[in-house]
């Protein structure tokens, strides 16, 4: 059995679990980025193994810089977001979203 | 390199988790930044060495920036974090969940005989990063380049100078 192989499946499972559960459970805005990124860790993680057990870790790499730049991207522009919400309202809450029109 | 791997593997899932649970917004930021350094160490001893400078210098430092630079606008405090959004009531059962589904994959992994594949030494290298970007998958360099413009726009279009009026 490949220990390694299977400690990064549970390692990432485990993370995209975490991940999940915080988009589910919580409210403000922030924790909710802070909960899709960490779910991206697991995805980069899966990408990287799966270059490094193929032998195509130059290919893999490609891969994660793409990934790498739209996490940036979504993060910068939910911050924004979430910076936007909490001027119009005075918090983060995402049920505030609702009152929005438009 | 496997006691490297299991160790980065080790502590990421403990930055992780401490990430979503940590009931202040700093300490959060700052554990996400800790997991971020973890994976840019286990890309580095798999050989992915442009993709761990990118995830040390982007995830680890800038989205972190980023994080800190939104909560310090926000300016809420952990007191008011915990009251208003219920963070430790609706966050405590997150251990419970993480217990169960690791050793339930645990149990799949020893018993059903789940086992991924060993690193192939003999595959052949697909080639250089540089030529790999610019000749197979250049859709994705325009691609990029186009989520960034679009980001770009977008915080542009959030933070216009006349709300700020």
């Amino acid at each position: 059995m490949n220990a390694i192989g299977n400690i990064v499946f549970i390692v990432g499972f485990l993370l995209i679990i975490a991940g999940c559960y915080c988009l589910i459970r919580t409210y403000h805005m922030l924790k909710i980025i802070l909960g899709i990124e960490v779910a991206m860790k697991a995805v980069t993680l899966f990408i990287t193994y799966a270059g490094y057990i193929n032998g195509n870790i130059d290919l893999a790499q490609s891969f994660v810089i793409t990934s790498i730049v739209i996490e940036v991207v979504v993060a910068v522009v939910a911050a924004g977001i979430a910076i936007n919400l909490y001027r119009k309202y005075g918090s983060m809450d995402i049920r505030n979203l609702r009152k929005l029109k438009g | 390199m496997e006691a490297v791997i299991y160790t980065c593997l080790g502590l990421m899932l403990i930055f992780g988790v401490m990430a979503v649970m940590f009931h202040s917004m700093t300490k959060s930021a700052i554990a996400l930044a800790a997991a971020s350094a973890a994976l840019g160490a286990i890309m580095y001893e798999t050989g992915a060495i442009w993709s761990a400078l990118l995830e040390i210098s982007v995830c680890s430092g800038l989205v972190t920036v980023i994080f800190i630079s939104a909560i310090s606008l926000s300016n809420m405090d952990k007191k008011e974090l915990e009251k208003v959004y219920e963070d430790k009531k609706r966050m405590s059962l997150l251990p419970v969940v993480l217990i169960l589904s690791g050793a339930v994959l645990v149990i799949a992994a020893l018993s059903a005989g789940v086992s991924l594949p060993h690193a192939d030494a003999s595959a052949k290298a697909a080639g250089d990063l540089r030529e790999i970007l610019w000749n197979n998958r250049q859709a994705d360099i325009w691609g990029q380049i186009i989520v960034m413009i679009t980001g770009a726009a977008a915080v542009s279009v959030l933070f216009r100078e006349s709300d700020w009026k």
